[in-house]
C-alpha cells in the first residue's frame, strides 16, 4: 500500500478524537465535494463557480423525501447522486458551449437561478431559515443518532468516492479530460467531442457534489440556504485550490484545512477568514499546486540537501 | 483517375476576404501531394476546411467517394485524416508517449470500459502510440514530458500525434516550421521515410523539400489555384514563378 493510503487510513481513524465527530464528518463531506469539484476545475482545466448548485439542489430534493415520506439512508444518497448528476446535466450543457470566462460566469449565473428559487420557494425549502427537521434515519438498524456511529458512515463513503475518483481519473476518461486541459483545440483534433467530454465531467462532477449535499443536510439536520448559494461554491474552488488542484489528494487536505480553520480558529478569533485571504494569496502566488506542491518541495528539497554517503 | 480526397469548388469567406476561391483539388491515393503558396494563399485554410475546423462557405469535399462536407474536427479522425499543425499543438504536460496515446486511443479499436478501466490496459492503443513515435524516432524519449523537449522533437512528435491516428491521408501543415537545417534534413528525410505508406498532402514554404519529395503540386495564390503539375511543370510554368518563386527559381 503506498504511503498516502496510510496516511489517509489513520487519517480517517485519528480525526474524530482530534476533532468533534461532527466537524470530522463535516471535513470528509467537504472533501467529497471537493473532488467533484477536481474533475472539473483540477483534470479538465474548467472553473466552475457552481458547485453549489448540485450540492445545494441534492439536499433540498433528499431532504424533502427524508422529512415527509421517511425514505431509507441508501435510497436519500441515490437521490442526492441522481439529483446532483441531473441538475449538472442541465447546467453543464449550457456552460460547456462557451469557454473562459464566460464559462465561469455562466456557471456563477445559473447558480444564482437556483439560489433563489431556492430562496423564494420557501413552502418546501425554508427560504432564509433553510429546510428544518431533516432526520437521520436508522440504516440496517444501526443507529446513526450517535456521531461517531455517523463519522464511521461518512467516512467509509468518502473512501469509496476516492477509490471511485481513483478509478476515473486513471481510466482514459481521465486521461481525456487532462488532455483537454492541456490542449482543447488539439483534442478535438484527435478525435473527442471536447462538449461532450466537458459534460460527462460535469456530470460526474455533478453526482459527488450530490452525495455530499445529502450527508450534508442529514449531519446537521437542516439544509440552510447557504448550502445552494455562491458563498458555498467559492468555498469549495477556495478549498480545493489551497490543497492543491493538481493532484487527486488536494481536495481532501484542502477540505482539511478549510473546516478545521472555520470551525477552530473561528470560535476564538472572529476574524478567521483573514488567515485564509492570506493562505489564498501565498497559494496564488507561489505554490500553485497548494499543500501537496509544498510537501513534494519540502521533500524533494530534503532529498537534495541529504549530503552524499 | 479518381482521387482519395478531393475537393469540388471549395471556397471560404471570412467577411469580404475570399480565403478560398473555388478550389478544385484531387489527391491520389498513396501519392505525396504539395500544396504551395505565398503567405497568406489559403494553404492553411484550405486545411481547416479539409478537417472540419469550420465548414465551407460553398463546395463539397470528398474522401473516398463519400462526402464529408461540413463534418465536425472530432469527427473527421475518425474517417481516417489526421492533421499535423503548423505551430507546434500537442499537450505540454503529458509524456511523449500519453502525447501519441491520446490519439491513438481516441481512434482505437473500443473505448469499452472508458470510465473504469485503467488507461494503460489497452494494448492495442499502446502499441500504436509506440509504433508513432517509434517512426518519428522519439521512443527513446517516451517518458519525458513534451514541454521539455527541444523544438525540432516538438515538430517531431506534432507529426507522431498524427501518426498514431493510423490515418489514411496525413496532412501535414509545414513539418518544418522554425526547423534549423540540420533538423530540417532529418524531417525531409522522415517525411520521404512515411511516402508510399500513407497519402501525404504537405504544405510547405521550403521549396528545395517540396522539389525533392512531392508527386504533385498545387500553387495556391490569393485563395485560388493558379497551377498544378508535377515538380518540373510547376518549375518552369511562368505564372507560378511570378506569383511566388520569384527571384528564387529564376
Amino acid at each position: 500500500m503506498k504511503y498516502q493510503n496510510v496516511l489517509l487510513l489513520l487519517a480517517v481513524v485519528a480525526l474524530p478524537f482530534i476533532v468533534r465527530p461532527v466537524i470530522a464528518s463535516e471535513i470528509w463531506i467537504f472533501a467529497i465535494f471537493g473532488l467533484g469539484l477536481n474533475l472539473l476545475l483540477g483534470y479538465t482545466g474548467l472553473l466552475s463557480f457552481g458547485q453549489s448548485t448540485f450540492f445545494g439542489s441534492a439536499a433540498y430534493v433528499a431532504g424533502w423525501l427524508l422529512k415527509h415520506y421517511g425514505i431509507n439512508v441508501f435510497f436519500a444518497l441515490g437521490i442526492g447522486v441522481g439529483v446532483g448528476a441531473l441538475s449538472a446535466l442541465l447546467v453543464g450543457y449550457l456552460c460547456v458551449q462557451r469557454s473562459g470566462l464566460y464559462f465561469i460566469m455562466l456557471t456563477f449565473a445559473l447558480n444564482q437561478l437556483f439560489y433563489f428559487v431556492a430562496y423564494q420557494w420557501t413552502t418546501v425549502t425554508g427560504g432564509e431559515d433553510g429546510m428544518h427537521g431533516v432526520p437521520r434515519p436508522a440504516l440496517l438498524g444501526i443507529d446513526f443518532k450517535d456521531p461517531m456511529t455517523y463519522y464511521v458512515f461518512i467516512s467509509l463513503l468518502f473512501l469509496a468516492s476516492l477509490w471511485v475518483m481513483r478509478r476515473i481519473v486513471e481510466s482514459p476518461l481521465g486521461r481525456i479530460l487532462q488532455a483537454i486541459r492541456e490542449n482543447e483545440v488539439r483534442a478535438e483534433a484527435v478525435g473527442y467531442n471536447v462538449p461532450r467530454f466537458k459534460l460527462l465531467a460535469f456530470v460526474i462532477g455533478g453526482a459527488f457534489s450530490g452525495l455530499a449535499g445529502v450527508l450534508y443536510g442529514m449531519l446537521f439536520g437542516i439544509v440552510p440556504l447557504e448550502a445552494i448559494s455562491f458563498v458555498f461554491s467559492g468555498n469549495v474552488v477556495f478549498a480545493t485550490l489551497i490543497g492543491g488542484s493538481g493532484s487527486l489528494y488536494g481536495p481532501i487536505i484542502g477540505s482539511f484545512v478549510f473546516i478545521w480553520l472555520s470551525e477552530s480558529v473561528s470560535v476564538m478569533w472572529a476574524r478567521w477568514p483573514l488567515l485564509l485571504g492570506v493562505a489564498f494569496v501565498i497559494v496564488v502566488l507561489f505554490l500553485r499546486g497548494g499543500v501537496v506542491e509544498a510537501w513534494n518541495r519540502f521533500w524533494a528539497w530534503k532529498a537534495s540537501s541529504k549530503p552524499a554517503s | 483517375m479518381e482521387g482519395i480526397l478531393q475537393t469540388r469548388q471549395l471556397s471560404k469567406s471570412f467577411g469580404a476576404l475570399a480565403a478560398v476561391k473555388d478550389v478544385s483539388l484531387s489527391i491520389a491515393a498513396g501519392s505525396l501531394h504539395s500544396v504551395i503558396g505565398p503567405n497568406g494563399a489559403g494553404k492553411t485554410t484550405l486545411f481547416n476546411l479539409l478537417t472540419g475546423t469550420f465548414p465551407p462557405t460553398s463546395g463539397e469535399i470528398i474522401f473516398d467517394k463519400k462526402n464529408i462536407t461540413g463534418t465536425p474536427a472530432n469527427r473527421i479522425a475518425h474517417l481516417g485524416l489526421a492533421r499535423s499543425f503548423q505551430r507546434t499543438n500537442v499537450f505540454p504536460a503529458f509524456s511523449l508517449l500519453d502525447n501519441v496515446w491520446v490519439a491513438a486511443f481516441a481512434t482505437g479499436r473500443s473505448w469499452n470500459g472508458l470510465l473504469f478501466k485503467k488507461a494503460n490496459q489497452y494494448p492495442e492503443a499502446a502499441e500504436r502510440a509506440r509504433a508513432a513515435l517509434s517512426d518519428v524516432g522519439l521512443l527513446g524519449k517516451a517518458n519525458q514530458l513534451a514541454r521539455e523537449i527541444s523544438h525540432g522533437e516538438q515538430r517531431q512528435l506534432e507529426l507522431a500525434i498524427a501518426l498514431a491516428a493510423a490515418p489514411r491521408v496525413l496532412l501535414l501543415d509545414e513539418p518544418a516550421a522554425g526547423l534549423s537545417p540540420e533538423e530540417t534534413r532529418r524531417m525531409v528525410a522522415l517525411v520521404r521515410a512515411l511516402k508510399g505508406r500513407y497519402t501525404i498532402v504537405l504544405i510547405e514554404h521550403k521549396m528545395d523539400i517540396i522539389m525533392s519529395v512531392s508527386d504533385r503540386i498545387s500553387v495556391m495564390h490569393f485563395g485560388s489555384l493558379i497551377a498544378e503539375g508535377a515538380p518540373e511543370e510547376i518549375q518552369r510554368n511562368a505564372e507560378v514563378r511570378r506569383a511566388y518563386l520569384g527571384g528564387i527559381a529564376a
